[in-house]
């Protein structure tokens, strides 16, 4: 008896080894396989145009060149503007989020007026709702209005879209329910208005959830490649996902097919910013996710 | 008197609430619901460029899509796309959440992150290295293929392949969400009813098949629906590399939508074929929505 119950352990400890072998192996192949594009992209940006059109493919570039970088950093596009434009728009996109949401969040989680109910219904019945449709009258209306007209009319018509986020106002709402009336009440008693109570008890408790909903927001408002490339008109209003489909559609001068190893370096260019950010802020990324999906 | 009093008293109670949502649900009329609306009611309008000049024509947009064959294709090919992309990134994922899950906390973090950055990058990033990777002559997929005896294949320009290679490219980035919303899934599951199980001689893919899906049912059902809605609104891909082509065989919905109100300027067109998708992602809600009251989410 006393031998046999080391010697399980020692089974059990064995067997969870190997699995553990095992999955490492399958995952290291998994990952190889999802990741192969961008280390395709990545290197490619490194490989003369004979280079990227050669058979069997350079897996490695044995000759590898700055040309494309040179390439994209002086030639006619203005990265840098794009990137600034794309970094403006997210930025502006997120401030205006995070405003509408912990406002209009907080007053539907903690404060009781006819019509609430009602109210949200409607708010929420169209956070699943194809946000291409809308796209069609605020295009109108941005037409309209000739926001395009000024560098900073083009941003704001750039984060148009976004501001209302029934999935941010949402959050906040399901954050704010979750905190004790009793913490309000008590403040309240201590003589804080209405306006203190927000500012000075729920913003800072509301902080966590906020980071995700800022990050969260970043992330997609850099990526709204459909309405950037409705809005952006000339080569300045680019943002970095619109200049990296319009320099892959770009024939390589005097040729009829692009310059490949140019749009890897564009690609990777565009690619790095989002890449580092979200190295950056994983866990903000994964709190956004998890965020209403899985309880606790 | 006394009933106007109560009536102020009770106003001045609720204005705090008012004041607070004001500028958000402000916001979301301006941007949301009126153009919505507008978008309903401009898919009853012949409209081009000139929207002023618009002219009601009812429901002739709504019965000439239904006699269009593009329209059809389109149609056809959104459901199509959902029902490939959708069981596949479920599957793929979940079985990489399983990989992931019995490891330490530093390569969970490692893996739950390489599969993700695919999707950061974004989809159009992606496109423009997969335009190279599925070219015919000197793509590395071809070669790849050559090796093991596969014929050159022309992905984007023949009538199956171009739909697959829009599947294929569209798969590496949507698997890293529902990873990480199944690796929080799992780690929520007690170990007390994985350790009964294993007293009572589960092995671990008994386990995994009648302790951990079963629970995970919740996780699962929400994958499904936003997934779902996310493969619905395919575009970027497509607009990037097949054009919808050849011959419309990997259009969809939303790039049909885009060409039409964007490159056409027919917003009326657009907006009922507009319509058209909302409804069908109205419908297939309510069904999910039946699906989620059974479980306590």
């Amino acid at each position: 008896m006393s031998t046999q119950v080391p010697k399980q352990e020692a089974f059990r400890r064995a067997v969870e080894k190997t699995t553990h072998l095992v999955s490492y192996f399958l995952l290291a192949i998994l990952a190889v396989t999802f990741l192969l594009p961008l280390y395709w992209m990545f290197t490619g940006s490194f490989k003369l145009q004979t280079v990227t059109m050669a058979l069997p493919p350079e897996i490695f570039p044995s000759h590898p060149t700055l040309e494309n970088w040179t390439l994209l950093f002086t030639g006619p596009w203005p990265i840098w503007r794009w990137v600034l434009n794309s970094v403006v728009v997210s930025l502006l996109t997120v401030l205006l989020v995070l405003v509408v949401s912990s406002l209009t969040g907080y007053g539907f989680g903690k404060k009781k007026f006819p019509g609430s109910n009602v109210l949200f219904i409607i708010l929420l019945s169209t956070m699943f709702l194809p946000n291409q449709v809308m796209l069609i009258p605020l295009f109108l209306l941005v037409r309209w209005m000739h926001l395009t007209a000024t560098t900073i009319g083009t941003y704001f018509a750039m984060a148009m879209p976004m501001i209302s986020s029934p999935f941010g106002i949402f959050m906040v709402k399901q954050f704010c329910s979750s905190i004790p009336d009793e913490l309000l009440d008590a403040a309240r008693i201590d003589g804080a208005s209405e306006w203190e109570l927000f500012t000075k008890i729920m913003l800072p408790l509301l902080k966590p959830a906020l980071a995700a909903l800022a990050i969260f927001t970043f992330n997609q408002a850099w990526n709204y490649f459909m309405w950037h490339m409705v809005i952006a008109q000339d080569l300045l209003q680019f943002t970095i996902p619109v200049g990296v489909s319009v320099i892959s559609r770009t024939p390589a001068a005097g040729k009829m097919i692009t310059n490949i190893g140019l749009v890897m370096a564009g690609g990777s260019f565009g690619a790095f910013f989002m890449i580092v950010f979200f190295i950056a802020f994983q866990q903000y990324f994964i709190k956004g996710i998890t965020f209403g999906a899985v309880k606790g | 008197m006394n009933k106007f009093r109560t009536l102020a008293r009770e106003f001045r109670k609720a204005l705090p609430g008012y004041l607070f949502i004001a500028p958000g649900y402000l916001a979301f009329i301006a941007f949301m619901l009126v153009p919505i609306l507008f978008a309903i009611s401009l898919s009853f309008y012949k409209a081009s460029f000139d929207i002023s000049a618009r002219q009601f024509v009812g429901f002739a947009q709504y019965i000439q899509l239904s006699k269009d064959p593009i329209f059809k294709t389109a149609l056809i090919n959104t459901i199509e796309y959902a029902l490939v992309i959708v069981p596949a990134t479920i599957f793929i994922s979940l079985v990489i959440a399983l990989l992931i899950e019995p490891l330490g906390a530093k390569s969970q973090a490692f893996f739950r992150g390489a599969f993700y950055i695919p999707g950061v990058a974004g989809g159009v990033v992606l496109s423009v290295v997969y335009l190279w990777i599925f070219n015919p002559t000197y793509g590395l997929l071809n070669y790849l293929l050559g090796l093991v005896n596969i014929k050159p294949i022309l992905w984007l320009a023949t009538p199956p392949h171009s739909f697959q290679a829009v599947c294929a490219v569209v798969l590496t980035f949507t698997i890293g969400q529902p990873i990480i919303l199944f690796l929080a899934g799992l780690a929520g599951i007690s170990q007390d009813i994985l350790d009964a199980a294993t007293v009572d001689g589960a092995s671990s893919w008994q386990k995994a098949l009648h302790i951990r899906l079963p629970l995970l049912r919740p996780v699962l059902l929400f994958v499904l629906a936003t997934q779902t809605i996310q493969v619905f609104q395919l575009w970027e891909v497509i607009y990037m590399i097949t054009g919808g082509g050849p011959y419309n065989t990997s259009t969809s919905l939303v790039y049909l939508i885009f060409q039409t109100a964007f490159v056409g300027s027919n917003y009326g067109k657009a907006s009922a074929i507009g319509v058209v998708l909302m409804v069908i992602i109205l419908i297939f809600t309510a069904v999910q929505l039946r699906f989620w009251k059974d479980t306590d989410i």
